[in-house]
Order: C-alpha cells, then sequence, then structure tokens
C-alpha cells in the first residue's frame, strides 16, 4: 500500500514540477514594463534622496544644536563654580568674623566692656543679688590670649573711617560713645 | 586519476590547453594571496579586538578624556548650638610647567606686548607673596632635577582671591589645581580639643583623629571625553563615581563658653607664671561637657605657632596628676555613704598623726589637736582629720568607691589616647598609700576625672557618663554613634546630699572664700594644692592648684573644675579661686540660672 502511494506522489510532483516552469519561461517573454511606469520610479528615487537629504541636513542641524548646547552647558558650568568659589569665599569670610575674638575684638573696639560682676534684682522681695558695680572689663578687656590665625590682618570695624562703615551698611557707629584708643587695663583677680 | 580526467576533459572541451594552465595557476595564485591577505587582516584583527583590545580602548579613551577627581567634603565639626569649629575649604595650589616657562606675547590696550619670564614671575609673586626671584628659583631648581620637568609649585594652598589674580595674569605656563583644606575659623576656640590634620590631610590628634571614622569622605571621579577647545564631547559616555561627604560630629560644647573660659583661665595662667592650666565646664545632670580650656591655647590653623609639641593636644584629657585636696569631698562622700560617719561625728585632728600601721600624715601648717566634724575637715582641709574619717572604712571600700567614682579608669568621651591616671590596685598599696589615697595622693586623676566626682555629688549621687561627642550626623540629619547617656548610682541621695551641704560650707568657710564668692548663688566648692611630680619618680618644688565646685548647690547644674600646674607667682588656690569665680559667674549668667532662694544650711565644724 505504501509502495502505491509513493510513487503516486512522485508523478503528481513531476507534473507540478514542469508546469511552473513552463509558465515562468512565458512570462520571461513579455514585453518591458510600459514607460508610464518610469516615471514613479524617478519620483520614488527623488522621493528617497530627499528624504535622505533631509535627514542629513536634520542631523547636521540637530549636531550643531547640541554641539552649541554643549558650549553653553560648558560656560554656564564654568560661572556656576565660579559663583560657587565666590559664595564659599564669602560665607567662609562670614564665618570668620563672627568667631567670638573678632565679635570681642569689634566690640571693645565700638567701646563695649564686658562684666563679669552680675547683680540679679529677684522680683519676690526685690533683693538684690550681689553688689552692683560699674563693670571694669573683665579679662575680655585683655588683648586676645586665645589666637585665631585667620583674623591676622582684619580690621576692625571701629578703625574704618566712618563713611566707610556707615556706606558698607555695616553698622551706624555715630552714636557710639568715643572711646579713646586702648582701653584701661583691666584688673584681673 | 579521476581529476586528471576530467581536467583533460575540460582541457579538450576548450580546446586551448597552454591559456587553461596559466589561467589556473593564476586562479590559484590568486586564492593564496588572497587568503594569505585576508589571513594577515584576520591575525591583525584578533590581535586588535581580542589580545589587545583593553588596553587599545584604554589608549584612545586616554587620549580623548579626561579624568578628575570630583572631591568629597569632610565632615565639619560643630559645637551644641551648630557653631562650625572646624569646616572644609576649597584652597588652591599654583603650579607651572618649567620646561614650558618662555616668555610669551600678551595684548594690552590692542598691541601685542612681549612678556618676559622675569616679569612674569615678579607678576604672580607679587600676589602669591614671594619675589620673583625665587620663583625663577623654582624654575631653574625644577629644570636642574630633570631637564623636561613639566611640573612644579609656585604656591600652595592659597585661596580664591590669590586665584583668581593670577589667572588674570594669562599666563600660559601656569595652571591650578583644586585642594581641599581645613578651616577652623574659631580658631584656638576647643582647638586643643579640635586636633588638626597634617599638610596632606591626615588627621593627627583630637577629635578630627578620634572621630576620623564619622568625618571621614570618600573622593569620587568623574570622566568624560573631551574636544581640543576642552569643551566636554556632546553625549560622550560619562563614567562617574560619587564623592561621598563625611558626617559632622556634633559636640557638647559652646563655643562662646569655651572662648570665655579659655580667655579667663589665659589670663589668670599668665599672671600667675603656671607652667599649663585647664578648666572644666560640665552639664551637672547629664554629664555633658559644655566647654574644656586647655592654656597653652593652640590654634589649629597654626598649628607650628604653638611650640611645645606637648602643648598641642588638651591636656585636660590626657594629663593626669595627683588631684590633691579636691579629692577628699570622694572620701568624705564614701563615708557618709557607707554610714559609718554622719555629719556629726567628730573626730580628734592633731598636726601629725601616726596610724598603727606605720603611716606618717602631717596637715600642711601646724596646729594644736583641733575637735573636727567632716565639715570642719573640709574646711580646714585637714589630712589628719580626713584621715581619721578615710580608715572607718577598709582599703577594699575606699578603692570600689573609688572605682564607682570611675577614678583609674578613661572617661566615656573616646577622646584620643585619653589618660585614666594611676589607681594600684588594694594589694599595691603601701602602708602610706593607704592613707595617702584618702586626700588624693598616691594616685592621679585627669581634670574630668574630678570634675566626674563633683558631677556625681552634685547630682544626688549618680554619675553620668562624661560626654563630648553628641553623636555623627549623617547627611540625610540622623544621628549615629550617640554614646550611651545612662547613669549609674554610686552615693544614696542622703549622703551626695549631706556631701554636697559640707561643700557649701567648705565655699562659704574657707580661707579663700572671698576669692570665689558668687553673690546671689549657693555654691559648693572645694580647693584642691598637690606637689608635682619631678618625673623621676620624687616630687618637683611646683605644685598643681585647683579648684572643683558646683552650682547652684540647691539645684546643682554646672560643675566647674579649675587646675592650674606649677604657678610660680602664686603657689596656692588663691591662683585657681578668682578663675572658678568668673567662670562660674559666667555660666550662672549664660545659662540664666535662677538665683538661690533659701540660705544654706548651717553646719557645725567643730564638737
Amino acid at each position: 500500500m505504501s509502495d502505491n502511494l509513493a510513487r503516486v506522489s512522485i508523478g503528481i510532483d513531476r507534473e507540478a514540477f514542469d508546469t511552473p516552469a513552463r509558465e515562468r519561461r512565458g512570462f520571461r517573454l513579455v514585453a518591458p514594463a510600459p514607460s508610464r511606469r518610469a516615471r514613479p520610479r524617478i519620483f520614488y528615487a527623488l522621493t528617497a534622496v530627499a528624504g535622505v537629504a533631509a535627514i542629513i541636513v536634520a542631523q547636521l542641524l540637530l549636531s550643531v544644536g547640541i554641539s552649541q548646547g554643549a558650549y553653553e552647558i560648558s560656560s554656564l558650568q564654568s560661572s556656576q563654580s565660579e559663583l560657587g568659589r565666590t559664595a564659599a569665599s564669602v560665607s567662609e569670610d562670614l564665618v570668620r568674623v563672627s568667631s567670638p575674638q573678632s565679635l570681642a575684638a569689634n566690640a571693645e573696639g565700638l567701646g563695649m566692656v564686658s562684666n563679669s560682676n552680675p547683680v540679679y534684682l529677684r522680683l519676690s522681695d526685690g533683693a538684690v543679688l550681689g553688689a552692683p558695680a560699674s563693670a571694669s572689663g573683665s579679662q575680655a578687656g585683655a588683648a586676645s590670649l586665645v589666637p585665631n590665625a585667620l583674623l591676622t590682618g582684619s580690621t576692625l570695624l571701629a578703625q574704618l573711617p566712618e563713611d566707610v562703615a556707615s556706606t558698607k551698611g555695616a553698622v551706624t557707629i555715630t552714636s557710639a560713645p568715643v572711646v579713646p584708643a586702648g582701653l584701661a587695663a583691666p584688673t584681673t583677680r | 586519476m579521476s581529476v586528471r580526467n576530467s581536467s583533460a576533459r575540460k582541457a579538450g572541451a576548450r580546446n586551448n590547453p597552454t591559456n587553461s594552465r596559466s589561467s589556473r595557476r593564476r586562479t590559484f595564485f590568486t586564492v593564496v594571496v588572497l587568503f594569505a591577505v585576508i589571513g594577515v587582516f584576520l591575525v591583525r584583527l584578533v590581535d586588535i579586538q581580542v589580545v589587545q583590545a583593553d588596553s587599545l580602548t584604554a589608549d584612545s579613551v586616554g587620549n580623548r578624556s579626561v579624568g578628575q577627581v570630583v572631591y568629597g567634603s569632610r565632615g565639619e565639626i560643630v559645637d551644641a548650638n551648630g557653631v562650625v569649629l572646624a569646616g572644609t575649604v576649597m584652597r588652591y595650589n599654583i603650579t607651572m610647567s618649567p620646561v614650558n616657562a618662555t616668555p610669551f606675547k600678551r595684548t594690552v590696550d590692542g598691541k601685542k606686548v612681549e612678556v618676559s619670564v622675569a616679569d612674569a614671575a615678579a607678576e604672580i609673586g607679587a600676589v602669591t607673596g614671594q619675589t620673583g626671584d625665587a620663583i625663577l628659583l623654582t624654575i631653574s631648581t625644577a629644570l636642574e632635577a630633570n631637564a623636561e620637568a613639566n611640573f612644579a609649585y609656585i604656591a600652595q594652598k592659597v585661596d580664591v582671591g590669590v586665584l583668581r589674580a593670577v589667572q588674570e595674569l594669562h599666563i600660559p605656563w601656569t595652571y591650578s589645581e583644586n585642594s581641599p583644606s581645613r578651616v577652623y575659623p574659631n580658631g584656638a576656640v576647643a582647638g586643643n580639643m579640635l586636633g588638626y590634620l597634617s599638610g596632606d590631610g591626615v588627621p593627627q590628634a583630637g577629635l578630627e583623629s578620634g572621630q576620623d571614622a564619622c568625618l571621614a569622605s570618600t573622593n569620587g571621579s568623574e570622566t568624560y571625553e573631551k574636544g581640543a577647545d576642552g569643551v566636554r564631547i556632546p553625549g560622550s559616555s560619562v563614567t562617574s563615581t560619587a564623592a561621598v561627604d563625611g558626617g559632622d560630629v556634633v559636640t557638647t560644647i559652646d563655643s562662646d563658653l569655651n572662648w570665655f573660659v579659655q580667655q579667663t583661665l589665659a589670663a589668670r595662667a599668665q599672671e600667675t607664671g603656671a607652667a599649663w592650666a585647664t578648666a572644666v565646664v560640665q552639664d551637672a545632670k547629664t554629664g555633658k561637657l559644655l566647654a574644656v580650656a586647655d592654656y597653652p591655647s593652640v590654634d589649629p590653623n597654626n598649628v607650628g605657632g604653638t611650640e611645645n609639641p606637648e602643648d598641642r593636644g588638651s591636656r585636660a584629657f590626657t594629663q593626669s596628676f595627683e588631684p590633691g585636696s579636691t579629692f577628699k569631698a570622694l572620701t568624705a562622700a564614701s563615708v557618709l555613704d557607707a554610714g559609718v560617719a554622719t555629719l556629726d561625728t567628730g573626730v580628734v585632728s592633731p598636726y601629725r598623726y601616726l596610724p598603727s600601721n606605720g603611716a606618717n600624715i602631717n596637715d600642711s601648717h601646724s596646729h594644736p589637736d583641733q575637735n573636727m566634724t567632716m565639715t570642719g575637715v573640709l574646711i580646714d582641709s585637714s589630712n589628719t582629720g580626713m584621715s581619721k574619717f578615710g580608715e572607718m572604712l577598709t582599703d577594699q571600700q575606699r578603692y570600689d568607691y573609688m572605682k564607682a567614682f570611675g577614678v583609674g579608669t578613661a572617661t566615656e568621651t573616646g577622646f584620643p589616647r585619653e589618660d585614666g591616671g594611676i589607681l594600684h590596685p588594694v594589694d599595691e598599696w603601701d602602708n602610706q598609700t593607704s592613707y595617702a589615697t584618702m586626700f588624693g595622693q598616691g594616685l592621679t586623676t585627669t581634670a574630668l576625672q574630678v570634675s566626674s566626682i563633683y558631677q556625681t555629688i552634685a547630682n544626688d549621687g549618680v554619675r553620668m557618663p562624661v560626654q563630648l561627642v553628641e553623636g555623627c550626623r549623617q547627611a540625610d540629619g540622623t544621628m549615629t554613634n550617640v554614646p550611651d547617656a545612662t547613669g549609674t548610682r554610686v552615693l544614696s541621695e542622703s549622703a551626695a546630699n549631706d556631701t554636697s551641704n559640707v561643700l557649701e560650707m567648705v565655699y562659704q568657710k574657707s580661707w579663700v572664700s572671698s576669692k570665689w564668692n558668687i553673690p546671689g548663688y549657693r555654691v559648693a566648692a572645694k580647693t584642691g594644692t598637690a606637689q608635682m611630680p619631678d618625673g623621676k619618680g620624687g616630687y618637683s618644688n611646683g605644685y598643681l592648684v585647683s579648684v572643683s565646685g558646683f552650682a547652684p548647690a540647691d539645684d546643682p547644674q554646672y560643675v566647674v573644675s579649675v587646675s592650674i600646674a606649677d604657678p610660680v607667682k602664686l603657689n596656692t588656690s588663691a591662683a585657681p579661686a578668682p578663675v572658678f569665680q568668673e567662670i562660674m559667674s559666667q555660666v550662672l549668667k549664660k545659662y540664666r540660672a535662677v538665683p538661690s532662694g533659701a540660705t544654706a544650711p548651717d553646719l557645725p565644724s567643730t564638737w
């Protein structure tokens, strides 16, 4: 049975094989495509070329744009880092002049005196605790014994010319008492 | 055979055997050459793509790309109020290429001007504070060492002002590089505690060294490709490792108070000609250190300005000494806590006391036998009287109390190289040591440990761990490494209060009472005068004089301990007493402590 089927199928195959071969040969003999089909081909080619050109131009423009952006980023980044440096340097100055040594020296320069003799008024009975005495300027009146190398060369507020101090808007020192240079040496006990 | 047959057949078919043969030879030759060429390319391809791939890739990237260090910022050390005590800033090194140091042209007002090397050097020197000759010398030295020298420092660690001024000069052979540095905006305030870094950023001492695990940062890196004009090529690959900033160390110190304490201490130490001095301010209820002052003070911005290397650390932590009479408070508290004596118990204190064990005790000044209570013994600071009380306890009992007070063990601050002091085990005590330890000799303590003893008495007998650091504050604000703050009870509340009352009597009746009087407040304090070791096993002529105490005594909040070593002009406790007064006044004023209402209890000093 299986023998029979095989032969049959081979026969069919041959037939199927031969027929299209003959038909293909027939197609080859057909005349070339009519001329009306040539115009679209050029049109398509032009379209493709134009498309490629457009893409190339667009890409060029894009990369020019990106490069331009890169330069812009670069210059903005460098100005950002410059501004960052300025900010860091200014805040460093601020912290430095906020140090106790600087504050004490400036306060003294303005004629302020530290009082190491606190006196208290007790509200419950009005008692005065401690012996009120005018401030003599305690140890803080002495030269700074707690050095700060960062303050070397910095100018005291009181030593600035008045117009400089006021234009800088730092402190209005016009109403501050005028203290001759060098307070009386404090007596530390 | 079959091949020949077939080729013969083919040749016969084409009818041109000679042409066919040469054509075959040509084909064969072409194929061989082709294969040889392909083989060469293949070998080269494998060599480039596989064998040398990594090194070539690295080379190509190296030619186009720039790598730069992204600096992580070392953490800050801040005080309890957030004031920066140590911070990181960017400084800049000005560098140059000696081999390229040649005259160049500069456009000035539209005209090209030639600038000689000497002129350029002088211009740089005017900015960096050097002489032009010094810079020329740097150039010639570098070129002598190496004729192709391409790198030399002009100035290191300059600030941004100098950097900009140098950049303004537009000298083509100068460059700059970043150099992160450490600044201490408050100078010597707490400088001895903070420590400092070496020139290349390695922590050398103090908190910088002890807290380095918290502070240390990790540098990152960034690599990108740049064009000839130095601008980054868009879309080029960037490989970056993020820098990790260090955490901030939050201390318990108040920088303003610390400055005041240092200033006061230094003034008195200079006045009395002291070798060194320390002062400690501690919160009585929490054990936190509010101020630790050392004289001489070191400015970490200028460590070289402090000549003696020993002055660069903090003696409050690292220097132990025989505390002397301030230690009597501990013995009194131990005796009261053990219940072997009360405030009414009387002893007879002679000038010289010879106990049965063979020791020999005498007081600092000659006096007849006196009938004294514990109050009287402490007011007069009598060694013999204290011995009579101390011997009511066994050596072991007193040793256990001392250990509980923290004597002989470094405190909990974790300060690098903190001294624990010397407290020998009881079985190593000789007869004299057995008595000497009652009044603060034969053992050593640091200023911190003495302060801690008074803190325990002030805090109703509960000793709090001595705390210098609140913790390590991470970038996200969380605190890590927060030290344990669990107190331990050393004395019963009544024993602590009794001791406090006795110390208040000392404050009122001691011979220095006029020198440490703080009106409006009840204060408890005790003086100490101890001989200093000469470093050869004996005693020198110098004394370490000290005052320790706390206030307000009715509700103790602050402990102040002042020690002055070898004040040659005034070697008694009259030297530290005014310092104690000024510091305690300032502390009470600064923290708005309420003046005491009730008057101090009056205890009998004799019987």
